[in-house]
């Protein structure tokens, strides 16, 4: 109900509301993304995108998901063509520069374990590597996940599936650890 | 046992995955003003994505029909190139295996099954879309995505599908098909507007007509 009001205030023209709406998704979008692209100005930029798409397009809210939901897939939907723009690019720049891999992975201290993950969760299929961030990483449902990627909850549970049984082959080297 | 152990792996990695891309603190007061400035700019500002206006197509049955059967033609066409051997590769080379002393050529030789089974995919594809694109709310739309789906995953995961080029194409393809077969029959609209800017902005009919007649450039 807070929700709706919230919508139809903004709709009304009150720019508090747009506001009050930016703020309590904003977060959400922007760690999304993040995840998603592992660049903060990217992630700022399909943030910045997936709100002015938000507010252009409110008046086609109808409350059948929540709001939060709605937002997060115009939010995909916006980092998913903004990526494929990015890699066209970033593969004309390897092309000629033999330039770092597009997946951006970011190397911590804990060396081998995290290294390999991240660089096998880069190399995950788009859909797959959506899946698994948003569930085992942001902590979305597969309900959600359903909702905001346009596949039926099961997809998003085969998904995930799919993408834990990759890491688990990519990352086999270290089951002997979990094992001991 | 088995199970247990790769749940203690799966919780490993899940513990571990928390550090990959951690987000930085969100810059919210930076982010709002750049919204706005672009929105009083009337969508002219320094947004990644350019939004564009909705492309419908409105091609009429006869046109449909006619696409139809050219899309039928460049896949017999394109069978033709796959199966008559490549002459010019062996201009300058003995026609039947390598001559002694001479290195045989690596090159590997394309699969030409997965070739035509990819090209006839693609024609599949580029005229379900263009029906697609003169209907979009026939019903039946649906279950036509779903099997097209199945067959774009089913070469996303061959390994004898390499070209890049190929690849982005089944990927960007795998989305829209994705993106139809889950229409939410209540309001299309919206989903329909979304599934007009991801064929618009990844220009897919266009890549779909060139990665058609291109035959053998189609290296898999």
């Amino acid at each position: 109900m807070e929700q709706r009001d919230l919508v139809t205030r903004a709709l009304a023209g009150d720019p508090g509301a747009e506001r009050e709406l930016y703020d309590a998704h904003v977060d959400r979008v922007y760690r999304l993304a993040y995840r998603m692209v592992g660049d903060s100005e990217l992630a700022a930029d399909y943030t910045q995108d997936t709100f002015i798409r938000t507010f252009e397009r409110l008046a086609t809210f109808r409350g059948e998901s929540a709001l939060s939901t709605w937002i997060t897939a115009i939010a995909i939907s916006v980092v998913y063509n903004g990526q494929r723009k990015v890699r066209r690019l970033r593969t004309r720049e390897v092309e000629l520069e033999h330039a770092e891999p597009v997946a951006a992975t970011i190397r911590r201290a804990d060396p081998d374990l995290k290294a390999r993950l991240n660089q096998a969760i880069g190399e995950l299929p788009e859909g797959y590597r959506t899946v698994f961030l948003m569930h085992d990483v942001e902590g979305f449902t597969h309900e959600q996940i359903g909702s905001a990627l346009g596949i039926q909850e099961g997809t998003s549970k085969a998904q995930l599936s799919r993408a834990r049984a990759k890491l688990r082959t990519e990352l086999a080297a270290f089951a002997g650890d979990v094992a001991s | 046992m088995m199970d247990e152990r790769e749940d203690r792996f799966d919780e490993m990695l899940r513990d571990a995955a928390r550090d990959y891309n951690a987000p930085p603190a969100t810059p919210k007061a930076e982010m709002w003003e750049r919204i706005q400035a672009v929105r009083r700019s009337g969508g002219q500002g320094d947004s990644v994505l350019p939004f564009r206006p909705t492309v419908r197509l409105s091609a009429r049955p006869t046109v449909r029909l006619a696409m139809a059967i050219a899309a039928i033609l460049l896949l017999g066409v394109a069978i033709g190139r796959f199966t008559v051997p490549d002459s010019t590769s062996n201009s300058a080379t003995p026609a039947v295996g390598p001559i002694a002393g001479v290195a045989p050529e690596t090159r590997e030789r394309p699969n030409v099954a997965t070739q035509v089974a990819t090209s006839n995919h693609l024609s599949q594809v580029e005229t379900f879309l263009t029906e697609f694109g003169t209907s979009p709310t026939t019903p039946d739309f649906s279950d036509q995505a779903k099997d097209l789906l199945g067959t774009t995953r089913m070469l996303l995961d061959s390994k004898r599908v390499v070209d890049a080029r190929t690849r982005t194409l089944l990927e960007d393809l795998e989305l829209i098909l994705a993106q139809i077969a889950t229409l939410n029959p209540k309001d299309r609209r919206e989903d329909l507007s979304f599934i007009a800017d991801g064929l618009a902005q990844n220009q897919l009919r266009t890549r779909l007509r060139n990665a058609i007649p291109a035959g053998p450039a189609i290296r898999l």
